[in-house]
């Protein structure tokens, strides 16, 4: 096998997952693909928080509908990843002598691809996952993770204790080791949930990763199956602490309010030093008749409606007369004239028809609990006068009439 | 005759002396237009758009932004195994006086370069052109040389302007040197013109040997020696040779049919891009008809501006018929009329600064108001 020149740290990028709680928004593309923030996909975080702390090697793990993110990762060169030597790969599954076997948990995804971390013998091994909104210092990390002498390092989060049985909660000594994993816990001891950021010294994570690729019964996932070995095993675990933004995007609303947190000048969350790849669009156009109140306008945008409290991604039209609020319209939507749109994600290429109502606020739905974001998928339709509630989720590449 | 046949072989410092402020510490090939371009992104952008893989780009001095922003030629598609951007700036005591002399004095490079055609080209054009449809006229009237013209008057900054008499079968009967621009419709010749390199180095060393510096000259002289022939670009063009050339430019962004033409997705436009972020704006911003690039905090209310990247406009500033150009920082309750304000710019709070329609006021690269 073929050596590369070191790599102190590697990183793998867990993107193979359906992220099914996303709807028509994942239909035709992997969760870390989805549009985000105006202009980024989510993958964008952690692989610029990748650059940003020094780490040249990246391997993303793909597995489900890969094509819309192999297309924009390609040679890596916005994110600086297009090294001689180093530089991002899309990792699929793949056949082999023995066999082909899809990645059947997020550990076998990284067993199945032992060989790419070996060639650059690296001291450390970073684990990611492409569903979270962050800016972090992987190398602060990695300091304590050396501080500590740990076998493995858990980045972690105080969240909110009524939240807390939503996560994976890390229960720790005062020192910060780890001495229990408690998933989703009913009664949680503590508000220290995982990110899901890992960092393994590799000589272990790859002695664990063979023995439970041999096990029988093992669902081969970290959380489950190696993370507890490991802890079993009284290997040295420790949790870091992050402080900063920190937002899981699985849901819709999730996403929504993400994307929302985004025009709140009180978050801290900036995108200073987030890289993405960049349509060749002229700056955006705002017309005489356009009132714009807090808001994020991408290039190529043509506004000539009201927008309020709203994120338009690259190429988005706003006819006039038409009023946007509350919602993220992805690359290339058109809100033809007259047209409303309220608390919803527009996904790309999709048209709004004029006088169109898409999505409601809060207050127009009689039964709260059944408010929710409206979502319509990309390249659809809605007829000129159409109608589409609270909650609703329109499928990709559909014509909806007006009733 | 095929696309990759052609050099691309641009001038850098077009007019530089007609437009000294925005021209100061740039080439006019790098003047920032547009809101997130350079006035070098259109003639590369055309080129490449055209298929045209070779370019070389002559800048007699101040090129260091013009390097910084093309770079290896990337953003243009220029930097492949089989594509190339190399800067030609004059070396070995040589200067780059006059075009007769610049062109002699880049024959090394010309004759390096395989391609059979040289496609001479002006940095200081704004426009969306198929040179593709050059390359086919110039192959169906089996010209030997073809420039490229446009009907109307003469724009601004153009001292003794070249043009045409046509024929309808588009052969030049005539070529003038007028001494003057004045208000009637001309078939302006702007610089930009199709050549087999063999030609053009053979007319050059010619004029070099009868002491002919003048390149207007030998244009002349080639007519009735030559297939001499002349295209008009029909589309929007616009000639930057002056700051209200360059400042009409950004205003007829708000046309849409200028910015159709212009920014035609078929045929993009490249630029250096930086990661800015979307544009913000903030809950008492008001911006009416403007073009705004990303990267942008807009606090206070624009009218009729241009706006570049990175720019911050503070609550209760008031800015209209204003070219503002990239991370300009404009402080709050200012009020400012057309003003064409360069990049890195402070315009402290409660300033006010007044231009008028037919003058806008410049303010410096890196000032302080």
């Amino acid at each position: 096998m073929q050596m590369f020149p070191k790599q102190e740290v590697v990183a793998m990028l867990l993107a193979g997952g359906q992220g099914s709680r996303l709807g028509v928004l994942t239909k035709k593309l992997a969760k870390p693909a989805v549009p985000f923030g105006g202009k980024y996909r989510i993958i964008d975080f952690p692989l610029s928080n990748c650059v940003n702390s020094g780490i040249e090697a990246v391997g993303i793990l793909t597995q489900y509908q890969p094509l819309i993110l192999n297309e924009y990762i390609g040679n890596g060169q916005p994110w600086d990843l297009d090294g001689m030597h180093s530089g991002v790969n899309c990792l699929s599954p793949y056949q082999a002598i023995k066999g082909a076997d899809w990645y059947s948990g997020t550990a076998n995804a990284i067993y199945q691809n032992i060989n790419y971390i070996d060639r650059y013998d690296p001291d450390y091994v970073v684990i990611l996952s492409g569903d979270h909104i962050y800016k972090m210092d992987y190398n602060k990390m990695l300091e304590y993770h050396k501080e500590k002498n740990a076998a493995c390092t858990i980045a972690v989060i105080d969240v909110p204790l009524e939240e807390a049985s939503r996560f994976g909660i890390l229960n720790t000594h005062e020192d910060g080791e780890i001495y229990e994993f408690d998933e989703k816990p009913e009664h949680p001891k503590s508000t220290n949930a995982s990110m899901g950021i890992y960092i393994f010294s590799w000589k272990e994570l790859r002695k664990y990763l063979t023995e439970d690729e041999a096990k029988e019964g093992s669902s081969h996932d970290f959380g489950k199956d190696v993370l507890p070995t490991m802890l079993e095993a009284g290997e040295r675990m420790f949790a870091y602490p992050f402080e900063g933004y920190w937002k899981d995007v699985g849901t819709i609303d999730s996403l929504w309010e993400a994307n929302m947190d985004l025009l709140d000048p009180n978050v801290t969350l900036d995108l200073k030093d987030i890289y993405s790849r960049n349509p060749m669009m002229p700056p955006h156009y705002v017309s005489a008749d356009a009132n714009i109140q807090n808001s994020l306008i991408a290039d190529g945008c043509n506004v000539e409606g009201n927008l309020e409290f709203s994120i338009l991604f690259s190429g988005v039209t706003v006819g006039k007369g038409a009023t946007v609020n509350s919602s993220i319209i992805m690359p290339g939507a058109v809100i033809e004239e007259g047209a409303s749109v309220q608390f919803a994600i527009v996904a790309e290429n999709t048209v709004i028809g004029k006088n169109a109502k898409v999505g409601q606020r809060p207050e127009e739905v009689d039964d709260r609990d059944n408010w929710g974001i409206a979502v319509i998928g990309e390249n659809t339709r809605i007829a000129d006068g159409a109608m589409i509630k609270a909650k609703e989720m329109i499928d990709t590449d559909t014509e909806v009439a007006a009733k | 005759m095929r696309s990759n046949d052609v050099l691309g072989f641009v001038f850098a410092d077009t007019l530089d002396d007609k437009i000294p402020e925005l021209a100061a510490s740039r080439t006019t090939a790098s003047v920032p237009i547009g809101g997130k371009y350079r006035l070098i992104d259109f003639v590369l952008s055309n080129m490449t758009n055209s298929g045209i893989n070779n370019v070389g780009l002559v800048a007699k001095s101040n090129f260091l932004s013009l390097t910084d922003h093309v770079g290896s030629g990337s953003a243009y598609d220029l930097s492949k195994r089989r594509s190339n951007l190399t800067l030609l700036t004059p070396y070995g005591g040589k200067t780059f006086s006059n075009y007769v002399e610049t062109i002699y004095n880049m024959h090394g490079y010309l004759d390096h370069c395989r391609e059979e055609y040289v496609l001479i080209s002006q940095g200081n054009i704004v426009t969306n052109f198929d040179y593709t449809d050059l390359f086919d006229f110039h192959s169906k009237k089996n010209a030997d040389i073809t420039l490229i013209y446009k009907t109307g008057r003469v724009p601004g900054g153009y001292d003794r302007p070249i043009t045409v008499d046509v024929d309808r079968d588009g052969k030049v009967s005539q070529v003038f040197v007028k001494p003057s621009a004045t208000d009637e419709e001309v078939n302006h010749v702007y610089g930009s013109m199709l050549v087999k390199k063999s030609l053009l180095m053979e007319e050059i060393r010619q004029a070099l040997s009868l002491n002919r510096l003048d390149i207007k000259r030998v244009i002349q002289d080639t007519v009735g020696k030559y297939r001499v022939y002349a295209f008009e670009n029909k589309g929007y063009t616009a000639a930057i040779g002056s700051i209200n050339a360059y400042f009409d430019f950004n205003m007829d962004l708000m046309k849409k049919e200028v910015r159709d033409e212009l920014f035609n997705p078929k045929r993009p436009i490249y630029t250096k891009v930086r990661d800015d972020a979307p544009s913000r704006y903030g809950l008492n911003s008001s911006v009416k008809n403007s073009i705004i690039a990303q990267g942008c905090v807009i606090d206070g209310s624009v009218e009729n501006c241009v706006i570049s990247k990175g720019v911050y406009v503070g609550e209760g500033a008031m800015l209209s018929n204003c070219i503002v150009m990239q991370d300009t920082k404009i402080g709050k309750d200012t009020n400012l009329n057309y003003v064409i304000i360069d990049k890195d710019v402070t315009i402290k709070d409660e300033r006010s600064l007044m231009g008028f329609d037919s003058y806008p006021i410049y303010i410096a690269k890196k000032s302080v108001v």
